[in-house]
């Protein structure tokens, strides 16, 4: 139980997992590296991307959170079936991922105004929504795996999901990112 | 009756998203600031990692505090709680290990990168120093919103993890910044 506490199982527990996600997280460095450049071209793409990282892990770390919930309660069924409970929250992840990302191109669109930038509005918004519905369909749909096949191996999902969630998430964002500059031009 | 609506869950979530929305674009435009400053240095990779890890000590210590808290381990107080100290001495410990080992990979990452042994050694530097000044910044906010969304009846589930990774976003792009190019040199 709980009441044990030690610092060697809390230590050593948590080094495995942030030396996994460390190691991603170095993917993601690289890739925002290689993206050095693209800042220059796009005005505030550089103000968006924090922001855009930050929302992808607290979107699908609450996803996470919820599915734990749900799965040590029994609402959710360790089962790969698009049950109502499971479809309502992939819908508001997915709406969410929208509704958020436009604010976070508009809000990145008004500070670069205010800064005194030359920004494209629909560029910023562009890049915003395309990256953080295509990286949002995929990463709902990774969390839902990740945390059914958790449960399944007698894990507890909320140890493992958000952290890992958000790494990936990470990961694929900057990536999602990437593309969506290269789409939108 | 279903327990999950998509209208409430979106309803609940947006405000704190918005709020954290803010918090990044405040991390996103020191960066923006800083980008002519960093050309040339490999720190621009270092955020990543440094938010990554920051934002996962936290989400780690934040989980434990909830369960902690609900399972009535820990009071929401800072004297006299023995869990609470042990939680806290642990993360100190992880944070140090770890920050010190990904400082070693980015040493051979700068190195073979062409940094010399000098600039090397200056990014391991780089990231030690702003990973050791983000500890404490983790761990009161980590502490401080568990303990306060706890009182005030709200989950500390759906709270501490977004505001936290939030808050060290903005601090890690800040304090990585500020030390790479003016207390290091590089």
């Amino acid at each position: 139980m709980v009441k044990e506490v030690n610092i060697r199982a809390i230590v050593v527990q948590g080094l495995s997992v942030l030396l996994l996600c460390a190691i991603i997280e170095l993917g993601a460095g690289f890739t925002l590296k290689e993206m050095e450049r693209r800042f220059a071209l796009i005005p505030g793409l550089a103000i968006m991307t924090l922001p855009l990282l930050d929302l992808r892990g607290d979107i699908n770390g609450a996803l996470a959170s919820r599915l734990g919930t749900a799965l040590h309660t029994g609402v959710i069924e360790p089962k790969l079936k698009l049950t109502a409970e499971l479809k309502a929250n992939l819908v508001a992840t997915l709406i969410l991922s929208l509704i958020a990302s436009a604010t976070i191109g508009g809000l990145s669109w008004l500070t670069g105004v205010v800064m005194g930038l030359t920004v494209n509005i629909l560029r910023l918004i562009g890049v915003a929504v395309m990256a953080g519905f295509i990286s949002g369909l995929i990463l709902a749909g990774l969390t839902i795996l990740v945390a059914v096949f958790a449960y399944l191996h007698g894990w507890d999902p909320d140890n493992i999901t958000s952290p890992m969630m958000a790494t990936i998430g990470d990961f694929l964002m900057v990536i999602c990112i990437y593309l969506a500059v290269l789409a939108v031009g | 009756m279903p327990v999950y609506r998509v209208r409430r869950i979106v309803v609940e979530s947006y405000p704190i998203l918005f709020i954290c929305a803010l918090i990044g674009l405040f991390a996103g435009l020191t960066l923006e600031k800083s980008m002519v400053k960093i050309e040339g240095t490999l720190v621009l990779m270092m955020v990543p990692l440094l938010n990554g890890i920051g934002g996962n000590l936290g989400s780690i210590l934040g989980a434990r505090l909830s369960s902690a808290l609900h399972l009535g381990i820990v009071e929401p107080r800072l004297r006299k709680e023995r869990v609470l100290k042990v939680n806290v001495n642990a993360s100190v410990l992880t944070s140090v290990l770890i920050f010190s080992f990904i400082a070693a990979i980015f040493f051979a990452i700068a190195y073979m990168w062409g940094a010399g042994f000098i600039g090397a050694a200056k990014h391991a530097l780089t990231f030690i120093i702003a990973g050791m000044l983000l500890t404490p910044v983790i761990i009161a906010s980590t502490v401080a919103s568990a303990f306060i969304s706890f009182k005030k009846g709200l989950d500390p589930d759906n709270i501490v993890i977004p505001l936290v990774t939030s808050i060290i976003d903005v601090s890690a792009a800040i304090w990585l910044l500020i030390i790479a190019v003016d207390l290091v040199g590089l």
